[in-house]
């Protein structure tokens, strides 16, 4: 059994450190926002001063303030989405690809055409029909976000739950008669485990992204604060025409730095899933301290004869 | 060939389970959406649009949903989506006018960033270890920036403050669409802007996967092989990259769909013409019959573009064309 | 160097290899040298693990990263249109190496499946090193190379159409051999080729190789783990454990009476070519961890006749008389007080088959 151990390269605790940080903003965010988010009794359009780290509004509102207390809002779906799809697709998933036969080929057309759909206008229109309450109800939007977003998942899990069962350990606990979902949950678990972090991974980031993009779109309730429905209301008030900069970049490099942190966790997954991607080894430092004049290239073996009296001899 | 019929029939199944969702949707939604829509609209359109509206959600008319549904299926086959409510015509109309803005916008920028983030991935998975690397994280953070974010800053630092490019629209309000030079010219110019944002958004995703896939598949003996023979280090490259680009082709099919969704933004942003500000007008506006068209439309394209992705894989594989393998 | 070295197509001497740089490098070759003459055959055999691929890959510089050769020499010497030149391989430029690749020395490697490009037709194949390696011949005069190639091997030409996973895994391994030929190169490498085929296309290639190599008269270096496979194809022996040889010899002297303890360990875990079938011993234990290797003889934790010196010295490869045999093991040592076992002292009349 293998056990997750991500290799602990620089990305991969780069990736979690601001991960980290916005995971404590979303606890703290509301508490230690300077101002409340919806006061508007600022000088409009201020840039960026000690007051007000990230300047004002064209409504008088204070930018970090809305950041900080739409962290949460934007995140807890973005993860509850996330992990909803995630136990959908391992469902499925396992089902499929252990099960098999007509189980599997019902559930892989289930998945393929959830997978063809694209699964904005779906939510879109879904969202659009959902009663004016359950729109502005972030949790309603996290589960519908979900069930677009489980597809990807279990069609890899699938993959790797059909490889898995034909492997001699699986084989063997059929053998001596163990249960089906005993093997499923002991046996291709923990084998399951770095792919069903990253699809964690990538249906956080789909849902963080998603649900900031309908909320920019004003089709979740607008006077809930998020980061996308900054965006809104910077866009609705002609934020980029006017320049105000720092009124449009917090939402979106926080939404961009999530899924940048999400991304180099994942690169780790990757690298332990496929070791051939893990890295060459050397920096361009470490190479000139053993003593490798360039980079090794495929085919051209590089020389390194180590002490004086193994130089070369003339022949 | 049995795969690609196979896929195929799973694209139809698809088109169906759309069309029926389509149906089912404002028919069982709780709240009943259309009722309310209806009443909101009373006195504000005319008695015609309504009885309209209500023909086609199957209000009032005491028919079982059987014989809607045939009758909603027998409309479609006829290219017949309804009435759009705010613009008062044939949904059909508003979209065949609107459509070429979309594809043109964001198919070219489909292709345009697929080609050059493949490329760049290919260099990048070849050079892998040098210093190169260092576009990584500038790449993984670009390819986490939403569409509309980056449409947005783009507008911001090169239309709206440094005026290089026209602000919004897709060609000089003081022309009328004509086949003429000025026009084109026009069009394409107000076309550079948000073609770049979809292109820049799009690229990076494409790129590193694209250099993922290099990177493994250049581990693979075939390539050294390759070097074995003594061929040209481009040569060894190309071994490796037609191999690479399968399963980003493969991927496509998977991709499409998101790829298209975000795009359709872009056209909101820039206020360009095109379904995707159709889309977002129409939710704005409650405007269900124009909104159903436009997911019809979308979810149909993209089925199509999926189709076209898996036929080009299995051109390029010869392997999926024996049924043995794969 | 004395003049029978115009025989020579490669020289090596204390090559080794290693994996991974500075203080991490675990040396996975030590100290190798060998020589070997136009037309002849070198075996190489030894246990999964025990640095086989790592030198020949290394010796062409096809090692990957984290490999790198850590000392040694290696001299092949050129043929066809220069004649008479040396080239040294861990010196030469990356253009100097390209030019003598696969035109002097190609390579045949354990898996056909994976050493084809998959989307190119075997026809594609031939063509790709004919036409970079000879610019001046036609597209009909490559096709025909091609399948006179194809012919060699006794495959119809219409293989050429094919995809790689269209054919069966001996029909690859036969693709490989003729394309490895394609350019009449001196020197040829296979590494396994037949290991991954059942045993009786092993044996069919292993004797079309025999053909082959009477016909057209390139050298060969043939690894695999089955000596017995080696005795038939091959002129000399050279058996390598732990990265290190511990014993080389002419082929059927070696067969017949191995002087090693791992040689005859090696023996007995491969049925007998010919002879009653005996229970295969083979070796007890596993092959030592390359990073922290036992002091003295590398074998010593598995041997059998191992006594105090061999724990604490590493024994040399040197020569025993004996009819040009190395053995690397204090049994043989002219200076050692102990008795040699009777398996291991056998003279070469002996019958075949190893222990009764
Ligand atoms: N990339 C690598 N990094 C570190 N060690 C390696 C690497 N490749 C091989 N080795 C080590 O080098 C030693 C020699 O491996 P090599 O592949 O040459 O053996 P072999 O004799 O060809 O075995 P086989 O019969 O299985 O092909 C082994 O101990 C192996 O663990
Ligand atoms: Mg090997």
């Amino acid at each position: 059994m293998k056990a997750l151990r991500i290799p602990r390269s620089p990305k991969v605790i780069v990736g979690l450190v601001i991960l980290s940080v916005f995971i404590v903003l979303t606890v703290i965010g509301p508490w230690i926002a300077p101002y409340d988010p919806n006061a508007n009794t600022f000088i409009p359009n201020l840039t960026p001063s000690w007051e007000h780290w990230f300047g004002t509004t064209t409504l008088g509102q204070d930018v970090l303030s809305q950041l900080l207390v739409g962290c949460r809002v934007t995140m807890v779906v973005g993860f509850i989405a996330g992990l909803v799809a995630t136990l959908i697709s391992i469902a499925v998933g396992l089902a499929a690809g252990y099960i098999g036969g007509r189980t599997d080929e019902g559930l892989s057309l289930l998945a393929n055409v959830f997978l063809a759909i694209p699964g904005l206008p779906l939510l879109i229109v879904i969202n659009s029909y959902l009663p004016a309450g359950s729109q502005a109800n972030p949790l309603v939007v996290g589960l519908v976000i979900a069930l677009t977003g489980w597809a990807w998942g279990a069609r890899v899990l699938r993959a790797q739950t059909m490889s898995l069962r034909d492997r001699d350990f699986v084989e063997a606990s059929r053998i001596i008669g163990e249960k089906r979902w005993r093997i499923m949950w002991s046996e291709i678990g923990p084998n399951l485990l770095p792919i069903i972090a990253a699809s964690l991974l990538f249906t956080i980031l789909y849902a963080v992204g998603v649900y900031s993009t309908l909320a920019f779109l004003g089709l979740t309730n607008v006077s809930t604060w998020n980061w996308g429905t900054m965006m809104y209301w910077a866009q609705s008030n002609n934020a980029a025409l006017a320049n105000e900069w720092w009124w449009l970049a917090p939402p979106g490099v926080a939404i961009a730095l999530v899924g940048t942190s999400l991304a180099l966790i994942n690169f780790g997954i990757d690298e332990f899933i496929n070791p051939r991607l893990r890295a060459a080894g050397l920096t361009a430092r470490q190479r000139r301290r053993v003593g490798l004049t360039r980079r090794p290239r495929l085919g051209f073996t590089p020389v390194l004869r180590q002490s004086p009296t193994d130089a070369k001899k003339v022949s | 060939m049995r795969t690609l019929l196979r896929r195929f029939a799973i694209y139809l199944f698809t088109a169906w389970t759309t069309i029926t969702v389509n149906f089912i949707l404002p028919r069982l939604m709780p709240g009943d959406p259309i009722q309310q829509l209806i009443g909101k609209l009373q006195g504000r359109v005319t008695p015609e649009m309504i009885k309209a509206i209500k023909a086609q959600f199957g209000q009032g008319l005491n028919q079982s949903m059987w014989t809607q549904y045939v009758h909603y299926i027998n409309q479609l086959l006829h290219g017949d989506l309804g009435i759009s409510i705010t613009l008062s015509s044939p949904v059909s109309d508003v979209l065949s006018s609107q459509i070429w803005w979309t594809v043109g916008l964001i198919g070219v920028g489909a292709v345009v960033s697929f080609f050059i983030g493949t490329a760049l991935g290919v260099l990048f998975g070849w050079t892998r270890g040098s210093r190169a690397d260092a576009v990584i994280p500038a790449a993984t953070f670009l390819q986490s920036v939403p569409y509309y974010f980056l449409g947005t800053i783009l507008i911001m630092i090169f239309a709206a403050t440094l005026h290089w490019f026209p602000l919004m629209g897709a060609y000089d309000p003081s022309l009328s669409p004509e086949w003429s030079w000025t026009y084109i010219a026009s069009v394409l110019r107000y076309g550079e802007l948000p073609l770049t944002s979809i292109v820049l958004s799009s690229l990076a995703g494409w790129m590193l996967g694209m250099r993922n896939m290099m990177v493994t598949t250049m581990s693979e003996d075939f390539v050294l092989m390759a070097v074995a023979k003594g061929l040209s280090r481009r040569r060894v490259m190309w071994h490796a990259a037609r191999n690479a680009v399968l399963p980003s082709v493969a991927n496509l099919a998977l991709t499409i769909g998101l790829l298209v969704s975000g795009s359709l933004l872009v056209e909101q942003i820039f206020n360009y013409p095109g379904v995707g500000n159709l889309l977002v007008n129409a939710v704005g506006n409650e405007d269900y019959p124009l909104l159903q068209g436009i997911f019809l439309l979308i979810t149909f394209t993209v089925l199509g573009a999926n189709f076209l992705a898996d036929a080009l894989y299995y051109v390029l594989d010869p392997r999926t064309r024996t049924a043995a393998v794969h | 160097m004395s003049s029978s070295d115009t025989h020579l197509v490669l020289q090596v001497s204390n090559f080794s290899v290693d994996y991974g740089y500075a203080d991490e490098a675990v040396r996975a070759v030590t100290d190798v040298s060998f020589s070997l003459g136009r037309s002849r055959v070198l075996g190489v055999a030894g246990e999964s693990g025990s640095g086989k691929s790592t030198l020949v890959y290394g010796l062409t510089r096809l090692l990957r990263a984290p490999g790198v050769i850590s000392a040694g020499d290696v001299t092949l010497r050129l043929s066809g249109a220069r004649e008479g030149e040396t080239i040294d391989l861990l010196a030469a430029s990356e253009d100097e190496l390209r030019a003598i690749r696969w035109s002097e020395i190609s390579i045949v490697m354990q898996s056909a499946l994976n050493a084809l490009n998959p989307l190119h037709k075997i026809g594609k194949e031939f063509d790709e090193v004919l036409r970079v390696h000879d610019a001046s011949l036609s597209k009909p005069q490559r096709r025909e190379r091609a399948e006179e190639l194809l012919a060699l091997v006794g495959l119809q030409p219409d293989r050429l159409q094919r995809y790689p996973h269209e054919l069966s895994g001996g029909q690859r391994q036969r693709v490989m051999i003729a394309l490895a030929l394609a350019l009449r190169p001196q020197l040829v490498i296979m590494d396994e080729p037949t290991t991954a085929l059942d045993v009786v296309t092993q044996r069919e290639i292993v004797s079309e190789l025999h053909d082959l190599r009477e016909r057209l008269g390139f050298a060969l270096i043939f690894i695999t783990h089955d000596l017995s496979l080696l005795v038939e194809l091959a002129d000399e022996i050279m058996v390598m454990y732990a990265g290190r040889i511990v014993e080389r010899a002419p082929a059927l002297d070696l067969y017949r009476a191995p002087r090693h303890p791992y040689t005859l360990g090696l023996m007995e875990s491969f049925p007998p070519l010919t002879g009653e079938r005996v229970a295969m011993t083979g070796i007890p234990g596993s092959p030592p961890n390359l990073k922290t290797p036992p002091a003295g003889c590398p074998f010593n934790p598995r041997c059998a006749h191992a006594h105090d010196r061999c724990l604490s010295e590493m024994p040399p490869l040197s020569d025993i008389g004996d009819g040009g045999r190395s053995v690397a093991c204090w049994l043989h040592d002219p200076a050692s007080p102990l008795e040699v076992p009777v398996s291991l002292s056998r003279p070469g009349e002996s019958t075949p088959g190893g222990v009764k």
